[in-house]
């Protein structure tokens, strides 16, 4: 039951500019609020630990309306999802939620189960409030919910809740839940995380009537409007000082073998109109579906790409539909990034060819000249990243499921400074939690042996990339099943503008006698006792031409371990006297500005 | 007053500022008197004379008087806080097991904003030139994985010895569950670097998580040879001075520890000033009979600090940062909950490119201050904003210490107002709700992440500029009523009158609620008991005899990540009833703060705590009693603006022409000598017997 005048489009007179900077706050409170309480109340680590997790609302006419801190990939396709919900029921009433994690109408991927709580307020449907987790598990054909080798959503075997109304008049419908606790490898841990969204879901509900309460709803629909038009222009600002520009960029993803033998290209052509104050991202010229878990959902090929441009732009413009009013896209029906055919899978989209995707983005506005864009963040969930599982010894064997996010890729460099170092993978750009060694150590029976960022993996530029993390770790008891699929294992990280490339990613399974085997980057492997997985991580790209940084920073990075002294002569070109290890390392200027200009040459 | 000629008794309490040294000083009646002189940076000693004798003189008493009366001194400082935002710490080595170089530097992940790449990753607590690694392994079961290579932590303490090292911190992976290893290191310490200071991660702070536990350690032996150097100086300076009373320092627990403790253990400093608002706040709110949900806050020039108490107990936290969440440190250790914001009277206003009003997080400060203070600031402050609206006497401000010149805020503000097309009035009053906006937020925070309903809460308001915006951000909140002290421009101060000696000492046993291990938790509460004995009998020997011990655990369901703290339903475990009341009240807990239990569910108890608390002989009952004879009497009225288009003549006050019980009604503004509060229309306000203003709201 949409409004009879859809929310975002009132004209009336404008808002007080004091109430439309508290009626912001207020709005961004509900979203924090929400986000708090999950953070607080989700039982799988991926959520309270690792806070894969977003919360948002959207206008009962389905524009993405307030997001706060949610993670870039997840929050875009909200609105669509919200829009699946309108275009399924007819009968949304107050007191109904719904269950959404459908790929092919809005949603990241099956992971993310997305509980969608309508809003009403005077028997009017004004926003829906929406809560969205990456599950431990979803009752894959793997356990793992990451399926690359799936040919089609069937050998993927998720369960799929296409805006499936699991409460009605604030009761739950105990016939869905008993389903997905039947086939959902950790019952337990999924339902504490539905309570937990639910419970978030419903505290926005909550709070917005408060604001509805106080404010009245004529002013929250101007609101609604003059917030939206105020994000606009300041997106239609910043486009306006980008150089007009048309970029073509393509980059790959590793082969998968043996599901794809040839790397997975991934295109992109971004037209800048500063007159028009638009950007446009064209995907149509992407691949056709492929037979495997790969492709990207709608909501990721939209959300990975619009997050490249917002990397480049002033942070503090909000993300929101006034905002994206800006932004073009053009998506191809059947394409592995643009809009996926059902059932090609999408089991693995919101990660590898996405990360690469927001990569391409950002480093294609690099193009623009000097100080636009970003360089190509590390990439792939190797080792720090899989989805371990096996029964637990120590816990009467309790079957055990997670995925650790523990591994590190370093983040890009930008124009004004090296990249960030617990960046994660792209598309979370640092926001997620780390775990902890001693608690992963606590909670599953795993044993670290290792876990240390590695020497000269950044990539190398006038600001460089932020360095990969290495680490060994195998199981402590019974064995231990362990699912992959990374990235990066073949094609590094790029660097722009004169910037030197990240380094490669690799896995190595070692065995008791310490003979090491480098592993496939997607797959899954039974580990014994005994046997150890080392994964080394990738490095940001750099940005500009490493002759031109700050030797000052080249020294402090040699004493901090991050650069070898070979690598600050070779790639940076600068020449010190005295030791690292006693920290009388000093410049030569003299020598290094000569060395320099020979380079140069 | 010089009548109260009582020869002992006497109680001082020192809190020194970045800015500002204040004391209180109580007599054995308890009555306060306030006291204030600018910090001494080089010699902290002259400025807390300083402001003692200021007290002094308002006591019509000489410096060696009042010290002479002293029995107590409780000193609060900033210094080690200040050495670790300014960088001037001890080099620092950090020994960590072979393998985990990085701990410093990964932390636990987590950042602000997605798409800001303008920000430099934060340099690591320790360097990571200065990181050693140490070959050796414990497992999560406690078992020696990988023996200690002495020769080779030999090797490493040598180099250190050699390289100028001024102080160790050890933090080895599972160190809680067996601390073997760390004994041996500090043993070696001891042994190879005689007299340099160490601190082992297992003793001073055995909790889980290896980032935050080696950054409680890091920071701690970073400041040991300062806070030393510092404490023995000061109680030198004190001594000479005449004073022979007792030295206890006030800790980030909200209590306070004598120079011994503190200086084995200074990381206890940190952050104390704000953990001391709430204890006070706390003494208030139950003189008014409040103590169910009382939310303290304490508004000073640049951030506004908020603490949370839930049934006379003051919210503590794990998670306490230095600075800004994610990009500074973490404390690591159990600290009172009071959560900072950039917001303050120094907050200045900004359009940004869409014409949106912003206020902060930037500041002017104290310098260059806000533009009514005439020292060069030229931008709107939120100070500037409530002198434009009438709510402060430009003449009047700081009992008149200090002369503001209206023309000049008014210009600042001009500068906001046009762009936005409103009157100089209406933007100041915009800059006004906007900024109470970010203290809003605080509030919420701190009460959604403890489980607890603003609406049904009273507020403390502490700081100087605590009265101009705590009515309307109360009525936002729809709060029930508002303390607000006479004394509220020195909370933290007046904290300290009521703190305690306080010591706490944990243990990890992690324990399943579905195999519970009593023999394993009562061993690891009689290690915490004896832990705490030693510091109690120590105590006891100086005549401080009156204890009491509470316990707590930290715990959560199966696979949930962070914690609650329980309170033991008793002593030790010994029969199966005892167990199932500390999971009975688990539950309780989770729903209470989460709206949600899960009794299907096994609970993960981990960190075991025992908290020693001694109070402090002939403690003030509560607050000072105020007996005032004098008639309240208005002193005029001031045009003032309580809405964008509510202009009013408030009546103005002057807090000393106030007598005990009378009502006074918004729109109204009572003016004390540290601190102004603005009654908007629809609050009321009365003096209670207790020494506070306590406001009630028309909702």
């Amino acid at each position: 039951m949409a409004a009879d005048t859809p929310i975002s489009t009132v004209r009336d007179t404008d808002l007080s500019p004091m109430l439309l900077a508290v009626l912001a706050n207020r709005f961004d409170g509900v979203v924090r609020e929400m986000t708090n309480t999950m953070l607080r109340t989700g039982r799988s680590a991926v959520i309270n630990s690792a806070r894969d997790f977003s919360c948002g609302i959207t206008t009962a006419d389905n524009e993405l309306f307030a997001t706060a801190e949610g993670l870039p990939a997840h929050t875009y396709g909200l609105n669509l999802q919200t829009a699946a919900m309108c275009r399924f029921h007819a009968d949304i009433a107050e007191g109904d939620a719904f269950l959404h994690n459908d790929p092919y109408s809005g949603n990241s991927h099956p992971a993310d189960h997305t509980l969608i709580v309508p809003v009403f307020w005077e028997g009017e449907h004004l926003f829906n409030v929406c809560a969205k987790a990456h599950q431990a598990d979803i009752g894959n054909s793997l356990p793992t919910t990451y399926h690359a080798a799936a040919r089609n959503i069937y050998e993927e075997g998720a369960l799929i809740f296409p805006a499936v109304r699991v409460q009605r008049n604030f009761e739950s419908n105990m016939d869905i839940i008993r389903m997905c606790q039947r086939r959902i490898r950790v019952p337990d841990y999924w339902y504490g995380d539905f309570l937990s969204m639910l419970g978030s879901a419903r505290t926005g509900e909550k709070r917005i009537h408060d604001i509805c309460r106080k404010y009245g709803k004529a002013i929250i629909r101007r609101f609604v409007t003059q917030w939206f038009d105020y994000s606009e222009q300041r997106m239609r600002q910043a486009i306006a000082e980008l150089p007009a520009a048309t970029i073509v960029r393509e980059s790959f993803h590793d082969p998968i073998p043996p599901f794809r033998d040839d790397p997975i290209p991934v295109r992109v052509k971004v037209t800048i109109d500063p007159q028009a104050q638009t950007v446009e991202l064209d995907l149509t010229s992407n691949i056709d579906c492929m037979d495997n878990g790969l492709n990207l959902s709608e909501a990721c090929a939209i959300s990975n790409s619009v997050a490249g441009v917002y990397n480049c732009l002033p942070s503090d413009i909000p993300r929101n539909g006034g905002s994206y009013r800006c932004i073009r896209m053009k998506l191809r029906e059947g394409a592995a990034i643009g809009i996926p055919r059902f059932p090609h899978s999408c089991s693995v989209a919101t990660t590898n060819v996405s990360e690469r995707l927001l990569n391409n983005v950002q480093a294609a506005l690099a193009d623009l000249g000097e100080g636009y864009g970003l360089a190509e963040g590390g990439i792939g969930m190797g080792a720090g990243f899989c989805v371990i599982s096996g029964l637990d010894a120590r816990n009467d064997n309790h079957p055990y499921v997670n995925q650790l996010i523990i591994g590190n890729n370093g983040g890009p460099a930008s124009p004004v400074c090296d990249g960030w170092i617990t960046y994660g993978i792209p598309v979370v750009a640092g926001l997620m939690y780390r775990d902890s060694v001693e608690i992963s150590e606590l909670s599953y029976p795993i044993h670290y042996r290792e876990m240390r960022l590695a020497p000269d993996t950044s990539g190398a530029g006038r600001f460089r990339g932020a360095p990969a993390l290495c680490m060994t770790y195998g199981p402590s008891g019974n064995p231990m099943t362990v699912v992959f699929a990374a990235d990066g294992q073949t094609r590094p990280a790029r660097g722009v503008r004169g910037g030197n490339d990240g380094n490669v990613g690799r896995m190595d399974l070692i065995d008791e006698q310490g003979t090491e085997k480098q592993m496939l980057n997607v797959g899954q492997v039974e580990m014994r006792p005994g046997q150890w997985l080392r994964g080394l991580d990738t490095g940001g790209g750099g940005y500009g031409d490493p002759l031109t940084r700050d030797p000052d920073q080249v020294r402090l990075d040699v004493l901090e371990r991050y650069v070898s002294l070979g690598h600050a002569r070779e790639l940076y070109g600068v020449v010190f006297t005295g030791r690292a290890e006693d920290e009388s390392l000093a410049v030569d200027s003299a020598a290094t500005a000569r060395e320099r200009a020979r380079r140069a040459k | 007053m010089a009548d109260l000629d009582t020869a002992r008794g006497w109680r001082i309490s020192v809190d020194t500022g970045g800015t500002f040294t204040d004391v209180v000083i109580a007599d054995p009646t308890g009555r306060f008197t306030l006291g204030k002189a600018p910090t001494t940076r080089e010699r902290i000693f002259n400025g807390l004379r300083n402001a003692i004798s200021t007290a002094a003189e308002t006591l019509g008493l000489t410096l060696p008087d009042v010290l002479a009366r002293t029995d107590i001194l409780i000193y609060g400082t900033t210094r080690a806080t200040n050495a670790i935002v300014t960088g001037n710490i001890a080099k620092t080595a950090f020994l960590t097991t072979a393998g985990f170089p990085d701990v410093l530097v990964l932390r636990e992940g987590g950042k602000f904003n997605p798409h800001d790449f303008s920000r430099p990753y934060p340099a690591p607590y320790v360097p990571r030139r200065h990181t050693f690694e140490i070959p050796e392994r414990i497992d999560a079961q406690g078992r020696v994985v990988q023996a200690l290579d002495e020769g080779q932590a030999r090797d490493v303490l040598k180099t250190l010895g050699a390289s100028g090292f001024e102080a160790i911190a050890v933090s080895l992976l599972w160190a809680t569950a067996n601390p073997v290893h760390e004994q041996r290191l500090g043993a070696l310490i001891e042994d190879l670097l005689p007299g340099l200071p160490f601190t082992l991660s297992h003793r001073l702070n055995p909790i889980l998580r290896e980032y935050r536990r080696a950054s409680s350690v890091a920071i701690d032996a970073s400041i040991k040879p300062l806070m030393q150097a510092h404490l023995r100086d000061l109680q030198a300076d004190l001594r000479d001075a005449g004073y022979a009373g007792e030295i206890l320092v006030s800790t980030t627990m909200g209590g306070c520890l004598d120079i011994d403790s503190v200086v084995a253990r200074p990381i206890h400093t940190v952050r104390s000033g704000p953990a001391m608002a709430p204890v006070a706040g706390r003494r208030y709110a139950a003189a008014e009979g409040e103590q169910e949900s009382v939310l303290v806050v304490d508004t000073g020039g640049t951030t506004f600090d908020v603490s949370l108490i839930r049934d006379g107990r003051i919210a503590i936290t794990q998670e306490t940062w230095l600075g800004e969440r994610f990009t500074s440190h973490m404390l690591g250790i159990p600290a009172v909950d009071a959560r900072s914001v950039g917001a303050g009277g120094g907050s200045i206003a900004w359009l940004d490119p869409a014409g949106l009003l912003r206020v902060g997080p930037q500041s002017a400060g104290a310098n260059p201050g806000p533009a009514c203070y005439q020292q060069g600031g030229t931008a709107a402050t939120v100070t500037d904003a409530a002198l434009v609206l009438g709510y402060i006497d430009p003449n009047y401000f700081l009992g008149g210490r200090m002369r503001l010149d209206v023309d000049a805020a008014r210009r600042a503000v001009q500068a906001i107002a046009e762009p936005l097309g409103l009157t100089v009035e209406a933007a100041a009053y915009s800059i006004f709700a906007v900024s109470n906006e970010a203290m809003i937020n605080a509030i919420k925070d701190i009460t959604v992440s403890e489980g607890i309903d603003p609406s049904e809460a009273v507020i403390v308001a502490g700081g100087g500029a605590a009265g101009l915006g705590i009515l309307p951000i109360a009525r936002e909140l729809r709060c029930r009523s508002v303390i607000i002290p006479r004394t509220a421009s020195v909370l933290s101060a007046c904290g300290m009158q009521f703190s305690e000696l306080q010591l706490e000492a944990s243990a990890s046993v992690p324990t399943r609620s579905t195999a519970f291990d009593p023999a394993r938790v009562n061993q690891a509460l009689d290690g915490i008991d004896a832990a705490l004995e030693s510091f109690a009998t120590r105590l006891a020997a100086r005549g401080f005899t009156e204890r009491r011990i509470q316990y707590r655990v930290d715990a959560h369901y199966g696979a949930q990540v962070w914690d609650l703290p329980i309170d033991l339903p008793c002593r030790r475990f010994a029969t199966a009833e005892d167990a199932e009341a500390l999971f009975e009240a688990f539950h309780q807990s989770h729903l209470r703060v989460f709206s949600v239990d899960d009794r299907a569910s096994p609970i993960e108890f981990i960190g075991w705590t025992g908290r020693v608390s001694i109070r402090l002989p002939q403690a003030a009952d509560g607050p000072e009693e105020v007996d005032s004879v004098a008639r309240t009497t208005q002193a005029g009225t001031r045009s003032a603006l309580f809405d964008l288009d509510d202009r009013r003549d408030a009546r103005i006050y002057r807090g000393d022409a106030i007598r005990v019980g009378d009502k006074i009604e918004g729109p109204a503004i009572i003016e004390e000598a540290t601190t102004t509060l603005v009654l908007p229309p629809g609050a009321r306000v009365t003096l209670s017997p207790h020494g506070s203003y306590v406001a009630t709201l028309d909702l």
